[in-house]
């Protein structure tokens, strides 16, 4: 093991709290899940503790642990859809340098989140589910204007309801276009 | 020079075996009789010495009281778990309460911690790895089921230390039995180890990339085993014996061995022929004093009806394993099979089926993981690795999620299962009394909001931070998973970055004194079988 890589561990180490989990994985922010996991594996050859588990040298093997255990932190956010969303949008925030590290905040808000999708995949009020449930009907049958139809109405009592909105900009897009020549 | 070898050793619940690296390629060490596996049974002997492995497991009926067997089934539990009343409703020697809520063996006068007795058994293995290499072994890379929590593997490793083993890593099954599988073989892979073991069964799923073997997901279940299927055929046979002869075998211990024994020949000979024919002679004699015999055959369609639910659980673990690692089971590249009872071929014909694939074959069941294990003990061995890098890296999870325990008796998660390790996080407390001067801290593991359902690790106090009104002083705790998988937690004061410090309550685990006394104790002891060492 050269010297090189000692002085690269030792800044490494020191700098991590500066890192993102794109920096620490060396990738770019618009990498795909395989580039991803791609780097997470070349970043475990180099940086896996067990490599190291014979030099005999207990400040740099520790160098090493805090390292890949920031290694295996951005993976575990990164390689997670919602994670990654929620943590590349506090990235591109104003509290860039706060956010460098996924919180415990940051995991309920992502929990928080989903449970609310959960429920919302369903609809919140009786008669938002009900015209929810005809319209997913309708599309399994292809019948894109009664998907617009019952969407509308199914927003008029959840609209705040993420999931029917895009559901209705589905049916918009894909119902047919009003076509006004004579035939 | 004696330091630079280590071996890796499946310490299972029935069965173990030690394998080393020798020329690059894992072999597993016989003893002096030639035999690969040992069985996980420690018989002490009235001449103060311990026989281990299969010469001792005939001394389940000769010898009930005084010798323990499926140890791993206790390891690591509360005293008031269901598991360990279990066994003290079925096994013939005499488990007792020892402090803090653990469970305690007592041979005759001596009572002895689990992670002492699976020492011993350690030290046979340890034993026979040094007749067959003639060195002195002092290191070993130790297995342990995935989906092992962290007091089980605390006491592992606590078992190891007794031994007088370093034990470089505590690894899981699976993993190692997909390290043996792909190792070296520059494959580009994703697998599912399916390891059912005596007492356990673990599922992992493996994204093998060339040198690094990535678990994506683990699932388990840790009362499910080999021994579940004995114990199908045991309370069969007795069910009938109870009909014809009015006499319950399950009554008395030593009718009940015998059962065990003949259940367990059941089971290996339908696999093997289709058919069993079971007979004990004179296993029990009636108030009457008339010998009584036991008598049946066994066939391979009713064995598959009775052990059937026992198969289909194990498929609903594979379900969750794959739904974790967000795969369908025609994802999976290859299946490989782990522990004795996938011989059986009620298990593979199931296996074929939910996978729509042939498990692979030339991997031998029983001495895969041990091999796994040695790999991995030459790779942490490896001097030069650091320079050159390494022949295989393995990337593990944990199992279960951490959880501390909150107001109203719930547990809220800190580190969810599947997270790879080793990993870090931490999470901020604030003082809820003005004053306040100690912060407690009970952590549990499992899958349940409500803490009396997870599994309790212990309990951590904190002091000797600022003092001030309440919610003012942030005491900010790191919880640590490192790559054994066991739990580590520290505290520091947010504002002044002092390092708070901590009063662990072991929730059952040995103390370190317990631990040295063991460690002295255990050296004392003499083998049968090995000359003293």
């Amino acid at each position: 093991m050269d010297v090189a890589f000692r002085i690269e561990v030792e800044t490494l180490a020191e700098a991590l709290d500066q890192l993102d989990y794109f920096a620490v994985l060396k990738l770019a922010a618009a990498a795909t899940p395989a580039e991803i996991r791609a780097a997470y594996h070349r970043e475990s050859r180099t940086y896996h503790p067990d490599r190291y588990a014979a030099v005999d040298d207990t400040p740099f093997r520790e160098q090493i642990g805090r390292i890949y255990r920031r290694i295996n932190e951005a993976y575990t956010v990164l390689r997670d859809d919602a994670r990654r969303k929620k943590y590349a949008g506090d990235l591109a925030g104003p509290d860039r340098a706060g956010k460098l590290r996924f919180s415990e905040d940051d995991e309920a808000a992502v929990k928080e989140a989903q449970k609310k999708r959960a429920v919302e995949q369903l609809g919140q009020t009786p008669n938002g589910r009900k015209f929810y449930s005809a319209a997913l009907a309708d599309a399994q049958a292809g019948r894109w204007e009664g998907v617009e139809r019952n969407m509308k109405m199914a927003l008029a009592y959840e609209p705040g309801n993420e999931r029917f909105k895009e559901l209705l900009v589905q049916a918009e897009k894909n119902r047919p276009k009003h076509d006004f020549r004579i035939k | 020079m004696s330091d630079d070898i280590a071996v890796g050793i499946d310490l299972g619940t029935s069965y173990s075996a030690v394998a080393t690296v020798i020329d690059g390629k894992p072999d597993v060490l016989t003893n002096e009789w030639g035999e690969r596996t040992h069985a996980s049974v420690v018989s002490f002997l009235e001449d103060g010495t311990v026989l281990v492995g299969n010469s001792a497991k005939r001394n389940i009926i000769t010898n009930a009281e005084n010798t323990v067997y499926s140890a791993k089934r206790l390891i690591g539990r509360f005293f008031f778990s269901d598991e360990v009343k279990k066994a003290q409703a079925v096994m013939p020697y005499k488990i007792v309460e020892g402090p803090n809520n653990s469970a305690r063996v007592q041979i005759g006068e001596r009572i002895l911690a689990i992670p002492e007795v699976s020492a011993l058994v350690l030290k046979e293995m340890k034993a026979i790895a040094e007749t067959s290499l003639g060195r002195e072994i002092r290191r070993a890379v130790v297995t342990c089921p995935a989906y092992f929590n962290d007091n089980q593997r605390q006491a592992t490793k606590d078992a190891g230390r007794i031994a007088g083993l370093e034990v470089l890593r505590i690894i899981n099954e699976p993993t190692a039995a997909a390290l043996a599988y792909g190792f070296g073989k520059d494959i580009s892979q994703r697998i599912c180890v399916y390891d059912l073991g005596g007492g356990t069964f673990d599922v992992s799923i493996l994204e093998i990339g060339r040198d690094v073997f990535e678990v994506i997901a683990t699932a388990g279940d840790t009362y499910l085993g080999g021994d579940d299927f004995d114990d199908r055929i045991m309370a069969w046979l007795a069910e009938d014996f109870l009909a014809k002869h009015g006499v319950d075998l399950r009554q008395n211990k030593f009718c009940l061995q015998m059962l065990k024994e003949a259940g367990e020949k059941a089971k290996i000979d339908v696999g093997r022929d289709g058919q069993a024919t079971i007979k004990v002679e004179g296993i029990c004699q009636t108030p009457e004093g008339q010998v009584l015999d036991l008598e049946h055959v066994l066939g391979v369609d009713q064995f598959n009806r009775m052990v059937m639910d026992l198969v289909q659980r194990t498929f609903k673990v594979c379900d969750e394993a794959l739904q974790s690692a967000r795969m369908t089971a025609s994802d999976i590249d290859a299946v490989i099979l782990v522990g004795a009872p996938t011989r059986l071929p009620i298990v593979r014909q199931s296996v074929r089926h939910y996978f729509q694939k042939e498990p692979m074959a030339g991997i031998d069941p029983d001495e895969v993981v041990a091999q796994g294990a040695a790999i991995q003990a030459a790779a942490l061995m490896n001097r030069s690795a650091a320079s050159a890098g390494q022949a295989s890296y393995l990337l593990d999870v944990t199992p279960l999620t951490l959880r501390v325990g909150t107001a109203g008796g719930w547990a809220e998660p800190v580190i969810d299962k599947n997270t790879p390790i080793p990993i870090e996080k931490s999470k901020t407390f604030t003082t809820s009394r003005d004053g306040q001067d100690r912060v407690r801290i009970r952590v549990y593991q499992g899958e349940s909001k409500r803490a009396d359902e997870c599994e309790f690790l212990g309990e951590f106090e904190f002091s000797g931070f600022r003092i001030g009104y309440r919610g003012d002083v942030q005491i900010q705790v790191a919880f640590e998973i490192d790559s054994n998988g066991i739990v580590n937690v520290s505290a520091t004061d947010t504002e002044t970055r002092q390092k708070a410090s901590t009063t662990i309550h072991l929730s059952s685990g040995l103390s370190e004194n317990d631990i040295k006394s063991a460690i002295d104790k255990n050296a004392e002891v003499v083998l049968a079988g090995h000359p003293a060492s």
